[in-house]
């Protein structure tokens, strides 16, 4: 069956802006279906309001239009496209969702679009519960008892059927809000009242546990004949109870005999004949009874999924690339093996290896937020690591997370250990340490005892490296055991250079083994490698062409995620195109970097020095680059010189002295700019006295802290002293808290300038929507400046590169300003690419990354078109919006600082600045209401400021209502408004006006530690019932604006 | 723990672990399968032969009685990276152990797999050695020693006496297995759809087999080269026609010789349970499992036997069919046991063949 050949313009949806729970996996699934379809002579279109995805950029597909995956937006591009079939299987839940509206709103039907990979039919099948319990019935296969309630009578009747714990989901879940586990009535009754008033249908769907159960999840793919294979296996390492994307998770699966997994392998398949998928690729999780071995479905996802992009990065099989080409009529066995190059792509992947996934959590930067894990995802990002046994991949992922150096000893806690949450593993290794036996260990945390049993192994092991000096077999079998350098300096008490000196001197060096998709029983091209202390050495890949090694950003986390990915993407392009022969290493199974085809060689490494050095040492490339991964590459830096690695770009020096605040601070007066007032505290005596001198307001972080980063703005002397008693731990003599001037109320900018050696180029200048004080990764953006005059930006511009020229920066430069009253103040200046960086490149079609790249290898001047590179010519304004993960975080705050706390962003381009940022704002799940009542409670330095947004608010139709305070100030000024109660001032309040439905706008502005508290509740419930919560004034007249825009009902669709 | 090594025929030495306490030769042949050591120990294909598994931890979870795929152990060796022997449970080690099988883990069976797959199955010996050169000189004299062995293997594990089963489906037919080695699964897959099975012994007469009036025959798989399978391919051309026959692996080998169709060895052979396999009647693609060292022929083929299976893979002759014959025959495996049973249905085919 070859290709269908009526599919001549297809259209792919992408999956939005990153979310926890859906992250860059669909870039790289997307990227790869691009790719195979453009391949194919396929016209593709792309929709997608992400910018900072490889996928949008103009290389990957025919067209692409960064615009809101929304019902309307999508329509217009459809009309004006008109594509033969359109695939929503790629992109994620978002994707899926969209696929069903426009299905069910008419407008494929209208438009004559085929819906391709997955029907109507085949996604409502596995997405309703009732439907697919149906279903799973038909084919004998079993699934936990759940009933949907609607009272809270009849939810008692239901627990007593149904047993505790038991699991409550409320429908159309409104984030944090409702769901979880009840273990017991009392608790239930609790929950259940809750989550019925959270859930808008009032509908709770109440189901038995199975907590405690093996999770497992297969990746399958089929095609049009009827193929079915699957891709991989993965075991929970965590049991049920700990959602998957949460959990650490092995593939191939571990401890099912072949019996019970035929048994599983069969009725995925049966499930995926009587869902009717006819072609593509699909995630089923299954859990397994440890005791009685009953087995039970949990979920089915027809589409590609965050699970599948681990799949093929553990098995070499690139399952979105495949469920394009079977989309469009190709069978499996019509499609070629990439990696071996001989075999066809119907056949199940064997492994000779074991890969390791761990997520990576966030709960520091939600300030109380709970560390614990439950059937709702909160991790950010995920490391993979790939070591020939368990142990050997396990302490590897472990180094991948960039934060232990392995099992690090921890103070025992069983109550740590018995609650799943994001250190528990440590708690693990440290019950085996304390003398706990495999079955105690298992009992309280139901991991399977093989698991435990590794874990007790390498523990064990420790004893052996503490007492016996180092051999030769003492230290091979450690580093098969997967124990760092780092690791065993600290149980030799010695240090991570003596053992590396000790490994080379009695030859202990790892050897690098390929991923082949087969075990090694066919010969295999593709260069996709992981590191290995077994084995015999591997002899480098040699090629006339000079090696370049990039190193990547590892995995996501708030603060450091796709944007850096894309970033290395580009940068490898380039390196390509200019002829070197490019080596990529990355620990991030979600990215387009760690696709085997991306780089000239990949390896799949943990981003230590210990393993970053040891890569490059097997494969002597003349030069790093460090600037594109974000911060995780350049904290290897002072190593890597100190061991002769050659880095490319700027040196050493230019990347301390951004560091080193005096020398700093000296050369940036002489170009001009201004810098907040500044001073160093140990203890609160010598804050008091800063901040005398200082002045209030003030912001504050401690110089060193692992993980948050504790970043505050201190109104006034309670606000000081309350700081330093909440962080003493973390301040002292030796990490000295920073205490700058608080600039309120500058317009923040970020700048972004390439440097060559005898050129340099500002690339382009976003101002920030908000004012300084909210990081510059939570604010929202604009290009070009709405509010800067021009003279200043040229003379900010010329003040940049005169910055870059002084640091004698050679690569990527960018520059944090904050302007006030005229004068240009300087916050921060980063040697290295940016997260704005992939935001200006689509806004402006100037190429940075692959600037960055020539400057670093020094192409000269002359070869630079630089005069085709003007960030100022951009016709269209584009605005970035951001996305905040707090509804996963019911505890927290949504009030916006100097601490970054989002997870994605988004792009809204218009002709003028208010359709930009309708488009910002709707790209970023922000409901914009038509009507209805907004409800103000404003400080007292922002009540005038917001007058106007009142007044036009009033005009365009909505009712308001106020605070008393803020209230009084409005009915002063001629605004009519409704005076409601304070929280404090009794019922009802605010709170419980949002909470039942009766506001649709909320703008709360607020400072000071107390006030903040205190109007916490009226953020939460906007949070919690998904209405817009404005906190800053600028943000507020943006919204307005983008009201105005959404009235008028006139908006257009541009190709980028 | 004493140093084990494994010298091959060519000289090559690996290193390991030993665990066990007689040396053992064989054939080496690795195996890709994640799962199902028990029941891969227990098949008697896999008779002489020592088996590298590809995946690195073995014997995860434990033993079980009823994965057994006949009445012992079969293989000389058992090969790995990483064996379970923790204290909790080492339950695989120690029934290889009991079973007088050694094991050798710790040992890079990457390289020794690369090693095999470049240069062919080689006869190996196993034991433990104080050094490399002892364990090269020790080899020599048991390497050689294999080639003198009698290699009539299929003979040697088939059963000896008749075996009579009740069947579960009364309305079943009545079907008789030839025992070259057979699987214990391919029987439970017969008595789930037949009336009564006999198995005869691989050396049975014709006349024999077709004095108990069966109304179908199935050749079972069974290990070595089907050219040493003396006598047989004669035996089951008397049967042609006769009755409707169904061969497994070494069935479907000597069917084809008894077709006039030639074998060949592979190089190393397929071992595993993720080999594509296509049905070229209807076209369908699915996994199975196998593990054979030698294929029929192509073009060896008469022109009256339809080629029906292939393997994608290398596309050898994966499942013939003869009309006039009435017979027809797969290399792999749709017992699975390890693997995937996506062509179970080959038994009911089978049971309608002679139904029809
Ligand atoms: N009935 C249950 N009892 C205990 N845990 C469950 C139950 N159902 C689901 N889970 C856990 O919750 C997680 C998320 O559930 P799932 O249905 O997969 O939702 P999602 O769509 O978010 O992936 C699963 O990975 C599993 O660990
Ligand atoms: N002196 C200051 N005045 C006002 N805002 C500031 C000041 N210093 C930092 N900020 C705010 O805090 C944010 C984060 O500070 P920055 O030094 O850029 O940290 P990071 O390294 O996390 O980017 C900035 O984006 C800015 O909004
Ligand atoms: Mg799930
Ligand atoms: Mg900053």
């Amino acid at each position: 069956m070859p290709r269908i050949e009526k599919y001549k313009k297809v259209l792919i949806i992408g999956s939005g802006p990153i979310v926890i729970g859906q992250a860059c996996e669909f870039d790289y699934s997307g990227t790869q279906a691009c790719k195979a379809l453009v391949a194919e002579g396929i016209e593709v279109i792309l929709v997608n309001s992400n910018p900072a995805t490889i996928m949008t950029d103009p290389e990957i597909a025919s067209k692409v239009y960064i615009e809101p995956l929304e019902k309307t937006f999508v329509e217009k591009i459809i009309a004006a496209e008109r594509p033969d079939a359109i695939i929503p299987t790629l992109g994620g839940q978002t994707a899926l969702n969209l696929g069903l509206e426009l299905d069910r709103s008419g407008i494929l039907k209208k438009y004559n679009v085929e819906m391709i990979g997955a029907t109507p039919e085949v996604i409502k099948s596995a997405e309703d519960r009732e439907i697919f319990n149906q279903l799973l019935r038909k084919v004998g296969a079993k699934h936990t008892r759940s009933q949907m309630i609607r009272d809270f009578k009849h939810g008692l009747k239901v627990s007593d059927e149904l047993g505790f714990p038991i699991i409550l989901r409320p429908n159309y879940t409104l984030g944090g809000g409702g769901g979880g586990v009840a273990y017991s009535k009392e608790e239930f009754e609790i929950m259940l009242a809750h989550a019925l008033g959270e859930s808008p249908t009032s509908e709770v769907l109440i189901e038995e546990s199975i907590l405690g159960w093996k999770e497992f999840e297969l990746e399958v793919m089929r095609d049009r004949a009827g193929t079915f294979v699957v891709i991989c296996s993965i075991e929970n390492f965590d049991p049920c109870g700990v959602h998957t994307g949460d959990s650490i998770t092995v593939a191939p699966q571990q401890t099912l005999s072949d019996l019970e997994y035929q048994d599983m392998r069969d009725e995925a398949r049966r499930i995926l004949d009587i869902v009717g998928l006819e072609c593509g690729g699909a995630n089923i999780q299954f859990a397994v009874d440890p005791k009685t071995k009953k087995r039970v479905v949990i979920e089915m996802n027809p589409r590609v999924s965050r699970s599948s992009a681990l799949a093929s990065k553990a098995t070499g099989f690139p399952i979105a690339k495949i469920a394009a080409l079977l989309a469009i009529g190709y069978r499996l066995d019509e499609i070629q093996n990439d990696i071996t190059k001989s075999t066809p792509s119907c056949y199940e992947p064997a492994l000779d290896y074991v890969v390791t996934k761990i997520p990576r959590f966030a709960f520091e930067k939600f300030y109380g937020a709970k560390d614990q894990l439950s059937t709702q995802m909160k991790s950010v990002g995920e490391v993979m690591s790939i070591g020939r046994t368990f142990k050997e991949s396990f302490q590897k992922a472990l180094c991948a997370q960039e934060s232990y150096l392995g099992f690090d000893e921890v103070v025992f806690d069983k109550k740590k250990l018995s609650h799943p949450s994001s250190h528990r593993i440590l708690q693990v290794a440290q019950a085996f340490r304390e003398s706990l036996s495999v079955e105690e260990v298992n009992h309280l945390t139901m991991i399977s005892p093989w698991f435990l049993e590794q874990i007790e192994e390498i523990v064990h092991f420790e004893e052996k490296i503490r007492k016996f000096p180092m051999n030769k077999d003492i230290l091979t079998s450690a580093k098969r055991f997967g124990f760092s350098d780092g690791r065993l300096a600290q149980l030799q008490n010695s240090t991570e250079e003596d053992i590396r000196k000790l490994r080379n001197d009695l030859e202990v060096l790892p050897v690098y083994l390929k991923v082949d998709t087969c075990a090694g029983e066919f010969a295999s091209e593709t260069p996709y490698f992981y590191s290995s202390y077994w084995g015999s050495a591997t002899p480098v890949q040699t090629s006339k062409k000079q090696k370049v090694i990039v190193i990547g950003s590892g995995p996501n986390r708030i603060g450091q995620g796709i944007e850096f990915d894309y970033c290395c993407v580009r940068g490898v392009k380039q390196l390509q195109k200019q002829g070197f022969e490019v080596i990529m290493i990355n620990s991030n199974p979600e990215t387009v970097s760690t696709d085997y085809d991306t780089s000239d060689q990949l390896y799949f490494e943990p981003l230590d020095f210990e393993h970053v050095f040891d890569v490059v040492n097997h494969v002597q490339p003349m030069g790093l680059v460090l600037q594109l991964g974000g911060q995780t590459p350049l904290s290897l830096v002072h190593e890597l010189h100190k061991n002769g690695v050659p880095i490319l770009g700027s040196t050493i020096e230019t990347i301390d002295f951004t560091e080193d605040r005096s020398r700093f601070q000296i050369v940036c007066e002489g170009i001009g700019f201004e810098i907040p007032e500044a001073g160093l505290a140990s203890d609160l005596n010598e804050a008091l006295l800063c901040a005398d001198r200082i002045g209030y307001p003030l912001i504050c972080r401690p110089s060193y802290v692992l993980g948050g980063r504790r970043m505050e703005i201190i109104e006034n002397i309670e606000d000081l002293k309350r700081y330093f008693t909440m962080y003493a731990s973390e301040i002292s003599p030796k990490a000295r808290c920073f205490m700058d001037q608080f600039l309120e109320n500058a317009l923040e900018i970020d700048v972004d300038i390439v440097r060559g050696q005898d050129w340099s180029l500002v690339g382009g200048i976003v101002e920030h929507i908000e004012a300084a004080g909210v990081h510059s990764g939570d604010s929202m953006g604009v290009i070009p400046p709405q509010r800067l005059r021009s003279e200043l930006l040229q003379i900010i511009e010329k003040q940049c590169l005169q910055l870059a020229d002084k640091l004698n920066v050679i690569g990527h430069l960018n520059v944090q300003l904050a302007i006030k009253n005229e004068r240009v103040y300087i916050i921060e200046a980063n040697p290295r690419c940016s997260r704005t960086v992939p935001f200006l490149a689509k806004a402006t079609g100037i190429p940075l990354v692959d600037l960055g790249i020539m400057a670093m290898t020094l192409v000269p001047r002359d070869q630079i078109p630089l005069s085709d590179f003007n960030w100022k010519s951009i016709e269209v304004v584009c605005v970035k919006g951001v996305v905040f993960p707090f509804k996963k975080f019911p505890e927290a705050d949504s009030i916006l600082g100097p601490e970054m706390k989002s997870t994605g962003e988004s792009m809204g381009r218009g002709q003028e600045y208010s359709e930009a940022l309708m488009k910002a704002f709707i790209s970023s799940h922000q409901k914009l209401p038509r009507e209805g009542e907004v409800f103000l409670s404003l400080r007292e330095q922002d009540k005038k400021t917001l007058l106007p947004v009142a007044q036009d608010l009033l005009k365009l139709g909505f009712r308001l209502s106020a605070t008393s305070g803020t209230a009084q100030f409005l009915y002063e000024n001629g605004v009519d408004c409704i005076p409601v109660k304070k929280v404090h001032e009794g019922r009802p309040n605010c709170v419980d006006r949002i909470r039942s439905g009766g506001v649709h706008l909320v703008i709360n502005t607020t400072s000071g530690r107390q006030a903040v508290e205190a109007s916490f509740s009226i953020r939460r419930s906007c949070t919690d019932f998904s209405i817009p919560c404005l906190t800053e004034d600028h943000a507020a007249e943006a919204f307005v604006l983008a009201l105005k825009k959404q009235k008028s009902g006139e908006f257009g669709i541009y190709p980028i | 723990m004493s140093k084990g090594y494994l010298v091959l025929g060519n000289g090559e030495v690996f290193s390991g672990s030993w665990l066990g306490n007689k040396e053992a030769i064989g054939e080496v042949v690795f195996n890709t399968s994640h799962n199902g050591y028990e029941e891969i120990a227990t098949d008697p294909s896999y008779y002489g032969q020592i088996v590298v598994m590809t995946a690195p931890q073995q014997g995860n979870y434990g033993v079980n009685d009823s994965f057994w795929e006949s009445r012992q152990l079969w293989i000389r060796g058992f090969i790995c990276l990483e064996l379970q022997k923790s204290t909790a449970n080492s339950a695989w080690l120690e029934r290889l152990n009991e079973h007088g099988i050694p094991a050798i883990d710790n040992l890079d069976t990457r390289s020794l797999v690369l090693h095999l797959r470049d240069q062919g199955t080689q006869v190996g010996a196993m034991f433990s050695a104080n050094s490399i050169e002892e364990a090269r000189e020790k080899a020599l004299p048991l390497v050689r020693s294999f080639s003198d062995q009698e290699l009539n293997w299929a003979y040697q594990v088939s059963r000896k006496k008749n075996q009579k089963m009740e069947g579960a489906s009364t309305g079943g037919p009545r079907v008789a297995v030839v025992d070259y080695g057979c699987k214990q699964n391919i029987i439970r897959e017969l008595i789930k759809r037949c009336r009564e099975v006999m198995i005869f012994p691989a050396n049975t007469s014709a006349q024999e087999i077709l004095d108990w009036n069966p109304d179908g025959i199935l050749l079972s798989n069974g290990p070595g080269n089907p050219q040493d399978v003396l006598g047989a391919p004669e035996t089951i051309r008397e049967l042609l026609g006769k009755k409707v026959i169904f061969g497994i692996c070494m069935g479907h080998q000597l069917l084809g010789r008894a077709l006039g169709g030639e074998t060949f060895r592979l190089k190393f052979g397929h071992r595993g349970a993720n080999h594509p396999i296509q049905d070229l009647r209807s076209g369908k693609v699915f996994m199975t499992s196998q593990n054979h060292g030698y294929a029929i022929t192509k073009e060896s083929l008469p022109s009256s036997v339809e080629l029906t299976h292939i393997n994608l893979n290398d596309k050898t002759v994966s499942g013939i069919s003869s009309a006039k014959h009435n017979c027809f025959s797969v290399q792999f495996h749709p017992e699975s046991h390890p693997g995937p049973r996506d062509a179970e249905n080959l038994f009911d085919e089978f049971i309608e063949r002679i139904q029809a």
